[in-house]
């Protein structure tokens, strides 16, 4: 495989190489990391050809200004926002190719605050616990365990082609504005721990995303809901977990959350919902609903089934013309037809 | 050893078995025991388990199974297991330790909390075995437990803004090391010239289930296990505890 590199020229905000997380091995406190937003990073790597395990580039607000020093095919998911290469403007979820020399650059999200950059064959950067996922409290994984920084070079892979490119688009219809959005949750594990009045608290009041909204975990403002006096010991934590800290907030626990907490759980966001948390508006208010586990499967699998759809029609027209190094050409026919 | 325990789901993409919560020896290296052996049936849809007090948390991928069915099998698998697994035995890990001074700047406020030397202090804190419940929040910080009564002095009132990594310290009865550069309010008694957490091979020297055994050593040793942990050729001292029971 020809090797090539991208040279960052401009890191962006909190830009890092995020994967599908370091499983297995919370047992020694290391943090699962890997993609915040699970679903655009699983569309983005998909839209590529890529395995859903590939290192991806995942960034906050604004994206980085990258610099490809071999041709390749890259897709953009994630918060709404404007990306360039040389100059065009780049639709979100959609398989681009990208040629030797050619320079992406992002203008700020609009909607949403994490965006996702993966490109054909993934950042080929050392794993070490079997991920490539950035943890950068504890130094841990990515490139030299930090988020990117000017002149980092990336490597990645050279690719001429791949299949289906004009296949490779998923239209994502806005969802309309609502005053309240709805995070489904499932109760517990500490659920019964706290009063009907904290559980009545929870599940009618507004909350909104604090300031304190990073990789770990979103600080939610709203009402303060009287805690259980009881102390907990440390248990294992989970992605959506919503744990009620001793001031009586919510925090929902994300990619970087600590592999322990001692705060007591009143529910968990079902994972169908965790990326409109994850998306946040600034301002935007949420509510949470409680749903059985079972529900809550449910709901993920229809999020899912559009992964799965659009697998199925890459998958069948691989073999459709153009396909091969003439791609170039194609990219231009299909830009055509839109 | 008792069976009673709730499994319960914590969202659909994993679950936990709830033993009763009390701190407890046997109890936690019984679920140690058994996050071992759920991890050798290597099923595929198992993706981690975080054992805990008294808790063992199970991540499953809802794609591959979901609650309801992988409820069902563990389930089976306790029913099964639990009344045969047994603790056989468990390892000491020892700790080399330099107190006082800059290495461990609260060592006479815990004298004075403790009403002795110094010196007494040292000799209560590595004259017992430690056992870590959980390790977690950082790579290699060990929960463990517990000192004499008459050291587990209380956190500081205000923490430090920065703790250097190695730094030994109590907690209450908590006793252990910061593994990296962290604030934190423990009272630091000591230093390890161990590198206890390292980003290149992240994983600890010892585990939840092991017992921590610290040695006190001198300056000059501190300084000279450092270089050898630097060049690499610092071996770690473990011995074997028979029958793992408490102390």
């Amino acid at each position: 495989m020809m090797r090539s590199t991208i040279e960052v020229l401009n890191p962006g905000l909190a830009t890092s190489i995020q994967d599908a997380g370091r499983w297995g091995y919370q047992s020694s406190g290391v943090p699962v990391s890997g993609a915040v937003d699970e679903f655009a990073f699983r569309l983005a790597n998909l839209l590529v050809g890529n395995q859903p395990e590939d290192a991806a580039i995942e960034f906050m607000i604004l994206g980085p200004t990258l610099k490809f020093k071999g041709p390749t095919f890259i897709a953009i998911t994630g918060g709404t926002c404007q990306a360039q290469l040389d100059g065009q403007v780049l639709q979100l979820n959609r398989a681009y190719q990208v040629k030797a020399g050619s320079v992406l650059h992002f203008k700020p999200i609009t909607a949403g605050r994490f965006g996702y950059l993966a490109v054909k064959g993934g950042i080929l950067i050392p794993l070490i616990l079997h991920s490539r996922a950035t943890t950068s409290r504890i130094q841990l994984g990515g490139l030299a365990g930090r988020n990117l920084q000017v002149g980092d070079c990336l490597p990645i892979a050279v690719f001429y082609c791949l299949s289906s490119l004009a296949q490779r688009q998923l239209m994502v219809a806005p969802r309309p504005a609502v005053k309240k959005v709805v995070l489904h949750f499932v109760k517990g594990p500490q659920w019964q721990l706290f009063s009907a009045q904290a559980q009545q608290i929870f599940t009618e009041a507004a909350f909104t995303v604090s300031q304190q909204a990073d990789r770990m975990g979103y600080r939610l403002a709203g009402p303060a809901l009287p805690v259980p006096a009881k102390n907990m010991l440390s248990e294992g934590t989970v992605t959506g977990n919503v744990q009620i800290t001793r001031s009586g907030q919510p925090i929902v626990l994300l990619a970087d959350r600590q592999t322990a907490g001692g705060y007591p759980v009143i529910g968990t966001v079902c994972l169908a919902d965790l990326e409109q948390l994850i998306q946040a508006q600034n301002g935007q208010q949420f509510c949470f609903q409680a749903i059985s586990v079972a529900a809550a499967t449910q709901r993920l699998h229809e999020k899912y089934d559009d992964l799965q759809k659009l697998t199925t029609k890459i998958s069948a027209t691989r073999y459709q013309l153009p396909i091969g190094p003439q791609q170039v050409a194609g990219q231009r026919i299909a830009e055509l037809f839109d | 050893m008792g069976l009673d325990y709730k499994v319960v789901p914590v969202g659909e993409q994993a679950v936990m078995i709830d033993f009763p919560e009390k701190i407890d020896v046997a109890q936690n290296q019984l679920i140690h025991v058994l996050a071992n052996e759920i991890k050798k049936m290597n099923k595929p849809e198992i993706v981690d388990l975080i054992p805990a007090y008294h808790t063992l948390t199970i991540d499953f991928d809802p794609f591959q199974t979901d609650s309801e069915n992988f409820i069902v099998w563990l389930s089976d698998f306790l029913q099964t297991h639990l009344a045969t697994t047994q603790v056989t035995s468990s390892r000491i890990v020892e700790i080399p330790v330099c107190y006082g001074g800059k290495y461990g700047p609260d060592l006479a406020d815990v004298a004075k909390f403790a009403g002795t030397s110094p010196a007494e202090v040292i000799r209560l804190h590595t004259g017992s075995l430690y056992y870590i419940y959980l390790l977690g929040f950082l790579p290699g910080f060990a929960y463990a437990g517990f000192v004499v009564a008459q050291i587990a002095m209380p956190r500081l009132e205000q923490p430090r803004v920065k703790i250097a990594a190695g730094s030994v310290g109590i907690a209450g009865k908590q006793t252990g090391m910061y593994p990296v550069d962290s604030p934190g309010g423990w009272r630091l008694i000591g230093q390890t010239p161990l590198k206890l957490y390292d980003p290149h091979s992240p994983l600890p020297y010892y585990h939840a289930g092991d017992w921590l055994k610290f040695k006190a050593i001198s300056p000059a040793e501190f300084h000279a296990i450092r270089r050898q942990v630097k060049a690499g050729t610092f071996q770690i001292k473990t011995t074997v505890k028979e029958s793992g029971g408490l102390e």
